[in-house]
C-alpha cells in the first residue's frame, strides 16, 4: 500500500499535477508512512525532471510544473516530518529568493528545483524579497546556503545590502551566500563579498555542493 | 516540423494589381502568337501544327493561338500528387502546400579553407543520406547533392546521381536530362517500380532545344509528372525589366506545358521560376539579388492565377561560405517565395550559386526551412489558443505563465525550435568554447550519419538499377561519350568492396 501511495505521490510530481500531489501528500500522512519516505520519493521524482531537463528533454515549463507539484506537497509532509519528530536527510538546507525590487521568478525557480533534485532542502522565499526578509528566512531555516538572484542591474546591489546586513547580525559566518541571475557576474560576486557565482542554473547546483564542502 | 511539408493558413502576397497580372498575361499570349518559340524537334512541331499553331519549319518556330494556350493552362491540373519512394512521403504539390528541396552544386568545398573540390562517391552517398534524414527535405532535384563525382564520367553524372538518390534516400527524386539520360532514368524507376519526376529546362530567349522537348515526350509517354523551368537572365537571355522578363519566363515555361498537355491532356506540370538579374559587373546570374525575390513573388500570383503548381526560391547564394551573406541571400528568398505563394523552395546545401554544395549547409538550411514552414501555418485562434481563461486564472505578478497546463501543450505547437542555432546565454556561450551555428551543424553532420540508416533498395530493386546504369555505360561507351581512359578509371572506381556508397 505504502508503495503505491509514495508511487502516486512520484507520478503527480512528473506529471505536473500539483492537485494530485497535494492529495496524494495527505494520504502519506493519513496512512500513516513514514514522511522522510515520501520526500525521498518527491526528491527521485524531481531528479528525473531536473536530468531529463539537464538532457535537453524536457523545457523549462516542464521543470517549473513538476517543481510546482512538488511545492504542493511539500508544506505536507514536512508538518508530518516536524509531527513525528523524524530526521531528514540533505545535502544541506538552502535559503533562495529573488531580492526585493526584483519580481522574476523563472531563473530563481530553476535553480531551487535542480537544488531540490541534486537533494538540498530548499525554502523557496520566493520574488520581492526584502533584506529582512532573507534574515528571517536564514534563522527560521537555519540554512546552510543563501542563494540570491536578481535580474537587473538596478536591484543587484539588494544582494549587497543582504550581505552587509549578514555581517551587522554576526551571522555572516554561519551561511554560504551564492548568487545569480542575469545582472550578476563573477566580477560582481567578488566585489560584494559573495561565495559564488555561476551564469547556469545546473552551474548554480556544481556551486552549491563546493560551497558546503561536498 | 514534418515530412508532410508546410500549409500556407494565410492569404498570400500579392505586389502586382489584378490589371497587372492581365497584362503580363496578355503579353505572354501575344508573345506566344506573334513572335513565337523556336522548338528544335520535329515531331513537337508537327504536333503543334496539328492543334492549330502556325509552324514555320524553316525557323522551326512555333506560335501558338491564345486560345489553346488558355486551354492547355487549363488543362494543367492545379495540384497534382508527386510520388515518392516511400509512399508517405509523397507530395501534393499545388494549393496552399508548400515543400522544400536540395539546391545542388558542381562541386563539394572544404570546411576550412572554403575552397572547391570535386566530392568523392562517399561524399555523393552520405550527402543524401543526411538529405534522407533532414524532416524539412522533402524534394530532390536533379544532380542533388552533387552534379558529379569522383570517377564518374560527365555523361554518366545525371544517372549516378540518380541512383544514389534512389538508393540512399526515400523520398521524392526529380531527374533532369542530358543525351538520352532520361530513357534510363525513366528505365530505372520502372525497374524500382516508383515515379520519378522529369525536367524541360527551355533556352531563354524563346527556344526549346531537341534534348528538352524529347524530355517533355518520354515523361509524358510514361506517365510521370514534369518540372519546366526557363533559367532566364534578365538584361541578357531577358528584358532587363522585371515586367519584361515576367513575359519571356511565362512565354518559355508555357510553351513547354502546351507540349505537354497536347501530348498527354491533363500530364501533371510543376512550372519553375528560375529568373535572375544578371550581374553586369561579371555576367554571371544575380543569384543573391532581392530582383529575383520581385520575380519569384510576381511569377507565384500569375501561375496561382493559373492554377498551376510553381517552384521557385532556387536559394544559390553570391556567398562562398555559410556567413551572413549566405543567410540573408537565402533567407529573403525563401521567405518571399513562401509568402507570395510558391508550393516548393529549393533551399538546402547549395553554399556558392551551383558551384559548391556541402552537408553542413543543408543542415543549417534545414532549420531556415523550418522557421519559414512554420511562419507559412500562420496564427491558430479559437477559444483555447485565446487563452482568456487562462489569463483571468493567471491575473497580474505574482501569476506567471511559465508553470500551466497550457503552457506545457502549446510552446511546442507555437514555437519551431531550430536544432542547430546558438541559442546561448554569453556565460554558456564562452564556457563551451564559443561555438556558434556552424560547429553545431559540423557536429549534426556527424551524429547524422553515425545513426540514419536509410531504407536500402531491395535485392530485386538493386539489381535492376544497376544492370540499367550498366546498359547506360556500354551505351555511352558506343557512342563514343566515354574514352577509353575515362572508362578505366570509373571501372577502377567501382572497385571498392563498398561500392556503390563509396
Amino acid at each position: 500500500m505504502s508503495i503505491e501511495v509514495l508511487d502516486n505521490l512520484k507520478k503527480a510530481i512528473i506529471e505536473y499535477d500539483s492537485q494530485g500531489a497535494a492529495s496524494w501528500a495527505k494520504i502519506v500522512v493519513k496512512e500513516g508512512i513514514d514522511p522522510t519516505m515520501a520526500l525521498d520519493a518527491m526528491t527521485v521524482a524531481i531528479r528525473q525532471i531536473g536530468d531529463g531537463f539537464s538532457r535537453g528533454e524536457l523545457w523549462l515549463p516542464d521543470l517549473v510544473g513538476a517543481a510546482d507539484a512538488m511545492s504542493a506537497a511539500t508544506p505536507i509532509i514536512e508538518e508530518e516530518i516536524k509531527r513525528v519528530g523524524a530526521k531528514r536527510e540533505s545535502l544541506g538546507t538552502v535559503v533562495i529568493g529573488t531580492v526585493y525590487g526584483d519580481i522574476h521568478t523563472i531563473g530563481k525557480t530553476m535553480v531551487a528545483t535542480l537544488l531540490q533534485a541534486d537533494g538540498f532542502i530548499v525554502n523557496d522565499l520566493g520574488i520581492n524579497v526584502t533584506t529582512e526578509g532573507f534574515l528571517e528566512g536564514i534563522n527560521k531555516y537555519k540554512a546552510d546556503i543563501l542563494a540570491m538572484s536578481s535580474l537587473m542591474t538596478t536591484t543587484a546591489s539588494e544582494q549587497r545590502k543582504v550581505i552587509e546586513i549578514l555581517k551587522k547580525e554576526g551571522i555572516r559566518d554561519r551561511v554560504r551566500v551564492m548568487v545569480g541571475g542575469g545582472a550578476i557576474t563573477q566580477e560582481f560576486a567578488d566585489s560584494i563579498g559573495a561565495d559564488g557565482y555561476d551564469p547556469t542554473a545546473p552551474g548554480a547546483v556544481k556551486l552549491a555542493r563546493r560551497l558546503i564542502g561536498e | 516540423m514534418s515530412l508532410k511539408g508546410f500549409t500556407r493558413n494565410f492569404k498570400p502576397l500579392e505586389i502586382l494589381t489584378e490589371e497587372e497580372v492581365e497584362a503580363v498575361h496578355r503579353g505572354t499570349l501575344e508573345v506566344l502568337w506573334v513572335t513565337g518559340v523556336r522548338f528544335e524537334h520535329e515531331r513537337a512541331l508537327k504536333l503543334f501544327e496539328k492543334n492549330g499553331c502556325r509552324v514555320d519549319y524553316d525557323e522551326m518556330r512555333v506560335r501558338i493561338p491564345p486560345a489553346l494556350v488558355e486551354e492547355c493552362i487549363r488543362k494543367a491540373p492545379s495540384s497534382f500528387h508527386a510520388e515518392a519512394r516511400d509512399y508517405k512521403k509523397s507530395l501534393m504539390l499545388g494549393d496552399n502546400n508548400l515543400y522544400f528541396g536540395a539546391a545542388p552544386g558542381l562541386q563539394s568545398v572544404d570546411l576550412d579553407t572554403w575552397e572547391p573540390r570535386l566530392a568523392t562517391r562517399k561524399e555523393n552517398y552520405d550527402s543524401v543520406t543526411i538529405l534522407d534524414a533532414l524532416p524539412n527535405v522533402h524534394f530532390l532535384c536533379p544532380y542533388t547533392p552533387y552534379f558529379g563525382f569522383e570517377g564518374v564520367p560527365p555523361c554518366m553524372a545525371m544517372l549516378e546521381s540518380q541512383a544514389a538518390r534512389m538508393r540512399n534516400a526515400t523520398k521524392c527524386v526529380c531527374v533532369g536530362f542530358s543525351n538520352d539520360s532520361e530513357v534510363f532514368a525513366i528505365e530505372m524507376a520502372q525497374a524500382l517500380g516508383i515515379e520519378i519526376m522529369g525536367t524541360c529546362a527551355t533556352a531563354p530567349p524563346l527556344a526549346v532545344y531537341r534534348d528538352a522537348a524529347e524530355s517533355v515526350f518520354r515523361f509524358a509517354e510514361a506517365g510521370f509528372p514534369l518540372r519546366i523551368l526557363s533559367g532566364q537572365v534578365m538584361g541578357g537571355t531577358a528584358p532587363a525589366t522585371i515586367a519584361g522578363g515576367l513575359i519571356t519566363n511565362n512565354a518559355e515555361v508555357i510553351s513547354g506545358l502546351v507540349l505537354a498537355q497536347l501530348i498527354r491532356p491533363g500530364m501533371r506540370v510543376l512550372v519553375k521560376d528560375f529568373s535572375h538579374p544578371m550581374n553586369m559587373n561579371t555576367g554571371a546570374p544575380g543569384f543573391g539579388s532581392i530582383l529575383a525575390c520581385l520575380h519569384n513573388a510576381a511569377s507565384n500570383q500569375i501561375f496561382r492565377k493559373y492554377g498551376v503548381p510553381i517552384d521557385n526560391a532556387t536559394c544559390y547564394p553570391n556567398s562562398k561560405m555559410p556567413d551572413y551573406q549566405c543567410g540573408y541571400e537565402k533567407a529573403q528568398r525563401v521567405l518571399v517565395a513562401g509568402l507570395s505563394g510558391a508550393n516548393l523552395l529549393l533551399l538546402h546545401g547549395s553554399v556558392h550559386g551551383e558551384l559548391t554544395y556541402h552537408s553542413v549547409q543543408a543542415i543549417l538550411d534545414d532549420d531556415l526551412a523550418g522557421m519559414v514552414g512554420r511562419f507559412m501555418q500562420g496564427i491558430e485562434v479559437n477559444n483555447e489558443t485565446l487563452a482568456v481563461d487562462l489569463i483571468e486564472e493567471v491575473g497580474p505578478i505574482p501569476g506567471y505563465f511559465l508553470n500551466k497546463e497550457h503552457t506545457r501543450k502549446w510552446w511546442k505547437l507555437e514555437q519551431f525550435v531550430p536544432k542547430v542555432a546558438d541559442s546561448l546565454t554569453y556565460p554558456e556561450w564562452m564556457s563551451t568554447g564559443k561555438r556558434g551555428c556552424l560547429d553545431y551543424a559540423r557536429e549534426r553532420m556527424g551524429e547524422i550519419l553515425a545513426t540514419h540508416k536509410p531504407i536500402s533498395l531491395t535485392p530485386s530493386q538493386e539489381e535492376g538499377l544497376e544492370r540499367i546504369l550498366e546498359e547506360a555505360r556500354k551505351y555511352y561507351k558506343e557512342r563514343g561519350l566515354i574514352s577509353e581512359e575515362e572508362m578505366a578509371t570509373y571501372r577502377a572506381s567501382m572497385k571498392s568492396p563498398n561500392y556503390p556508397y563509396e
